[in-house]
């Protein structure tokens, strides 16, 4: 069955440990996305959030539901499955930004590009950190920039292969206030020009308010769904 | 360029940090093996090169206590060129017999020698002794202190000296000598009035063949044609049997300490491996997290591992190259031979093997594991631990292994000790593994201490990341390797310099005329009053035949039986020689007049398959005598006294050319008179003083254990190599709980007394470990492969294994001073 949803998960469950360490994480998440969609995921620590996320992005493979990620079904691949069905199609930009401190910045970028085989990977890469603001930053290293520069290396990196979906947890949390907003601007801006789909793990009201949906979890489950508006 | 072999080279920009130890680890290993191999091969190909001049010609033939016959002779010269030369031990003295001095004599004639110079150092009063003229090795000269032109006294002859030997050709294939050479023409050997029906001495003819000839066929030829005559033929190809057989088995053995390095290294390669891959768990997450998968991800990182290791193999095999000329810069004068200083590719190959599989063996699993960091550890924002690797790994990882014990095994030239030394070795592994496991499992399960630095000192032996396992393996197989040398060794010394001098007589005194021995028994008592005099027969036979088997026509010689090879020892007694037990058969009435009869060393018979009742022959001066078996002795050869392995009845031998060989025992200091005495009145009786044999003979243990220490260090050395890389892997622990313990209000010296004491325990735990595991194998080696008594040093073994925990507790501590030195401020930070 295909489904016209870019996420599309039902009764997804996701337990670590087992006997009494036991720990039920996600309690029968069901959730809905179209395509171009914004979606804001807000709650407190431990609600949940960044376990959805692992588990949508395929990072982390669910316990139990069913989940059907831009077409493909995540339930039925393993982890290198998971790992060839991100490349290109998902986008992922995390709050330590996480760039490979041996690569230059052009060089981060594109990587993603590499491991879904594209043949110009380099020329993609370069156009991208120019449309972040980082055209004459290509040679440089992770540790030779600052930490708003890090996180847009990890935005261009996350857009540069076009993807469908893109995820970011918390992606102004290491952040100050004035580089967070210039950061969150120039995600907005990369999601509307590669019409991707936006889901953003956040605390800050501010930011959810910018999205199309806001959902909030606590305990393992999505306990309310709504438009920002 | 494929992707993964881009992101190695990407990843590698970071430095090498975790792979400093890998790449030291191996280096030190290979380079031992590599250097090992190079050596033994640069002194055989150096025996090779110089085989005709070593042996003397391209053919040699010797037999003893006889000249050829004239038909043998005639067969010779019809192969080619002859020259015959003579040796024999002898006294040379000064004319006024204030010293008197051991010498191999040797007469050569004038086509003396086919191949390779004789060459005599500047000063020589001629090129070559001829008449009454001699050439003598220098040390002699500085024992009898005489020079050039002075006359010295050897047999009857006054001989003049027109120089010292410079360079004698064939000297390494002569074999062990106790005294040095004096040469002199076969005029000078005549006039020594030496050479006697029953002296023992030995003829060579050796032979030029014309150019084309294979000698083998010569030899082959001459064993044919003289059956039974009871005389050795050797070509050019075995110029020196011994020292052959000693260096490539010296080589096999060393390969297989150094091979015992390079598994303590493989630990270390491990060690490295497994912390430098922890140290790129985050990006390895990332990766993952872009879309690599776990393929791509184990191609890159084995990868960089096969880059740093063909650094590190190739700077291991370019040292091990050169280790023959640095040994001969350094030490050229103790080698047999020159070595031929050329690059050996086959033990460079096989090192290079080695190292490989050493390094897949003990990479591949930490590799397998990090296949595995999933990649949702970054929500996690820590690193969980790995799960183990599936069984495919393992077995992968078995079969590496299990390629290097075949190469071991298939490169060695005892196949049977190799296994042994490899069962060995992997049986300590594997009793060390659970002796680290013992450690960790006990320190967990131990009860608190109310201290709360014991606390963290017994923590630190079981906690997740402790490095307490590797380091009891690595350390535990140094320390233990070390351990078993310095047993083998301070037994071997001890047997020399301790055990043998004490029951040794003072002197051996060889060719006493038959006619002479109750004038010589005499003079002995008379100079000696103390002394204990013991005289007994001596000749020199050949086995000819076992049964019916006739020694000529056997193919190989069965193990142990080394007393069918050349000429032997041979005596007659009335009754049985002290230091003998029967321990089969009845030994003979002391009147026995019936047909041939002889005692046999047990070992020996039991080698060949004989006992009592059966017939061997033996050839005696080129005639037969075949004997009845009439018992078995077993020898105590510690004694070193008279012990022959065939001893006849009376009646069969005493008609025989042959003379005297004496043993006296006496307080030191009379020593000196006595050999002044005896060769004044006996020139032609050689006198062996037995304290000098066993300082040569210790001299060369000496030698011995410098090879075989060197090639232990390395093991020790790669085990350091390993606990420095375990303490660097812990580093990041240790400098968290030094800041906390600060912050909390701990002092440095408490912290560092906490530290002190996780190390010094373990340092207890492995050198008692090793004592025990040490001593055992080294019990093992000394009384059951050597066959020699366990007397060990225990203070130097003690000694060795102390300094070796000493070091381990020092560098472990100097590892944390660096963790101590963290300022707490700027470690938070970082942490």
């Amino acid at each position: 069955m295909t489904s016209s949803y870019v996420i599309d998960a039902s009764n997804v469950t996701l337990s670590l440990g087992s006997g009494d360490a036991r720990v039920d994480i996600l309690r029968g998440i069901d959730l809905r996305v179209a395509a171009g969609e914004s979606v804001a995921l807000l709650g407190p620590s431990g609600s949940g959030k960044s376990s959805l996320m692992a588990v949508l992005s395929g990072l982390e493979r669910a316990s139990g539901g069913a989940i059907r990620i831009a077409g493909q079904d995540f339930t039925r691949l393993d982890e290198d499955g998971l790992a060839r069905a991100r490349q290109g199609r998902i986008g992922i930009v995390l709050q330590a930004f996480h760039l490979l401190p041996t690569m230059t910045a052009h060089e981060n970028v594109a990587v993603p590009l590499e491991l879904s085989g594209a043949d110009d990977a380099f020329a993609i890469a370069a156009a991208e950190l120019a449309a972040v603001g980082l055209g004459r930053r290509l040679t440089h290293y992770p540790a030779q920039l600052s930490g708003g520069e890090q996180q847009r290396v990890a935005i261009a990196r996350a857009t540069a292969p076009k993807p469908e979906l893109l995820f970011a947890d918390e992606p102004t949390g290491n952040l100050d206030a004035a580089t967070g907003n210039a950061i969150l601007d120039l995600l907005f801006e990369r999601q509307r020009d590669t019409g991707a789909t936006l889901l953003v793990i956040t605390h800050d009201l501010g930011l959810a308010r910018r999205c199309g949906r806001i959902l909030e979890m606590q305990d393992g489950r999505i306990i309310s769904d709504r438009g920002s508006g | 360029m494929s992707l993964a072999l881009r992101l190695a080279l990407r990843d590698l920009r970071g430095g090498l940090t975790g792979l400093r130890l890998l790449a030291i680890c191996l280096f030190l290993g290979v380079a031992a093996l590599a250097g090992v191999g190079s050596l033994s091969s640069a002194i055989v190909a150096g025996l090779n090169e110089r085989g005709q001049a070593i042996l003397g010609g391209d053919v040699q033939v010797s037999m003893s206590q006889r000249d050829a016959s004239a038909e043998e002779l005639a067969v010779f010269r019809a192969a080619g060129r002859v020259s015959h030369v003579t040796r024999m031990r002898a006294m040379a003295s000064r004319l006024d017999g204030n010293e008197t001095i051991l010498v191999e004599l040797k007469g050569v004639d004038q086509a003396y020698p086919l191949y390779g110079n004789l060459r005599l150092e500047p000063g020589a009063l001629a090129s070559r002794p001829s008449a009454n003229q001699v050439a003598i090795g220098p040390e002699l000269a500085d024992r009898l202190a005489v020079r050039i032109g002075d006359d010295i006294r050897i047999g009857a002859a006054t001989l003049r000296i027109i120089g010292f030997i410079a360079e004698e050709p064939d000297r390494v294939g002569q074999g062990f000598a106790l005294g040095s050479t004096a040469l002199v023409d076969r005029t000078g050997l005549a006039a020594t009035g030496l050479v006697q029906p029953g002296s023992l001495y030995t003829s060579a003819y050796r032979l030029r063949l014309p150019a084309g000839t294979a000698p083998d066929a010569v030899t082959e030829r001459f064993k044919t044609r003289f059956k039974d005559a009871g005389f050795q033929v050797q070509d050019r190809s075995d110029g020196a049997p011994g020292t052959r057989r000693f260096i490539e088995r010296l080589g096999q053995f060393l390969t297989l300490v150094g091979l015992a390095a390079l598994v303590i290294a493989g630990i270390g390669v491990g060690n490295g491996v497994t912390s430098y891959l922890d140290s790129k768990s985050g990006t390895i997450a990332t990766l993952k997290l872009l879309g690599a998968t776990s393929r791509t991800i184990f191609t890159s990182y084995l990868l960089q591992i096969l880059i740093v290791a063909s650094g590190a193999l190739a700077a291991g095999l370019v040292a091990g190259a050169v280790i023959p000329s640095a040994v001969t810069w350094i030490a050229g004068a103790a080698l047999p031979v020159p070595p031929r200083l050329a690059l050996y590719p086959t033990p460079l190959l096989v090192s290079f093997c080695y190292g490989l599989l050493i390094a897949f063996v003990f990479a591949i699993l930490p590799l397998a594991r990090a296949r595995a960091v999933p990649a949702g550890s970054l929500f996690r924002g820590s690193l969980e631990s790995l799960p183990r690797p599936s069984w495919q790994w393992i077995a992968l990882a078995s079969l590496a292994a299990a390629a290097i014990a075949a190469l071991a095994v298939t490169t060695s030239r005892d196949p049977g000790f190799a296994a042994i030394f490899i069962a060995a070795a992997l049986g300590l592994l594997l009793l060390l593994s659970m002796i680290g496991w013992l450690i960790r499992a006990g320190a967990a399960r131990l009860p608190r201490p109310a201290s709360p630095l014991l606390r963290l000192a017994l923590a630190n032996l079981h906690r997740p990341g402790a490095q307490t396992g590797r380091l009891v393996v690595a350390l535990g197989l140094g320390l233990t390797l070390f351990t078993t040398l310095a047993v083998i060794e301070t037994n071997l010394s001890g047997q020399i310099r301790t055990t043998v001098p004490d029951r040794a007589p003072s002197f051996f005194m060889l060719d006493i005329p038959v006619a002479e021995v109750p004038r010589f028994r005499e003079l002995a008592r008379r100079s000696a009053p103390a002394g204990e005099l013991v005289t007994i027969p001596a000749l020199r036979g050949t086995v000819v035949a076992v049964g019916d088997r006739r020694v000529s026509e056997m193919r190989e010689l069965p193990e142990g039986a080394w007393f069918l090879r050349g000429d032997r020892g041979l005596t007659y007694a009335r009754d049985l020689p002290e230091g003998s037990r029967i321990v089969a058969g009845h030994w003979w009435a002391p009147d026995y007049r019936g047909p041939p009869l002889v005692s046999l060393d047990a070992e020996a018979a039991r080698a060949v398959g004989l006992g009592v009742g059966d017939r061997m022959t033996i050839s005696i001066l080129g005639r037969e005598i075949e004997a009845r078996i009439g018992s078995l002795r077993e020898i105590d050869w510690d004694t070193l006294g008279f012990n022959f392995i065939i001893v006849f009845a009376p009646g069969t031998l005493e008609q025989s050319p042959h003379s005297f060989t004496a043993t006296i025992s006496m307080p030191q200091d009379q020593e000196r008179v006595f050999a002044r005495t005896i060769s004044k009145a006996f020139p032609s009786v050689s006198m062996i003083r037995v304290k000098e044999v066993v300082e040569t003979v210790a001299g060369m243990f000496e030698q011995l254990s410098v090879a075989v220490r060197s090639a232990a260090s390395v093991a020790i050395l790669a085990g350091i190599a390993v606990l420095i890389g375990a303490l660097a892997a812990s580093r990041r622990a240790r400098i968290y709980d030094s800041v906390i313990l600060k912050l909390l209000g701990a002092t440095r010296a408490r912290i560092l007394a906490a530290q002190a004491l996780e190390f010094g325990a373990l340092a207890l735990i492995l050198a008692t470990v090793a004592f025990l595991l040490g001593a055992a194998s080294g019990w093992y080696v000394v009384v059951e492969v050597l066959e020699l008594e366990w007397a060990p040093d225990w203070g130097v073994v003690l000694a060795v294994l102390v300094s070796g925990a000493i070091v381990t507790l020092l560098l472990g501590l100097l590892g944390s001073l660096s963790a101590l030195s963290a300022r707490p401020a700027q470690a938070l930070r970082n942490l």
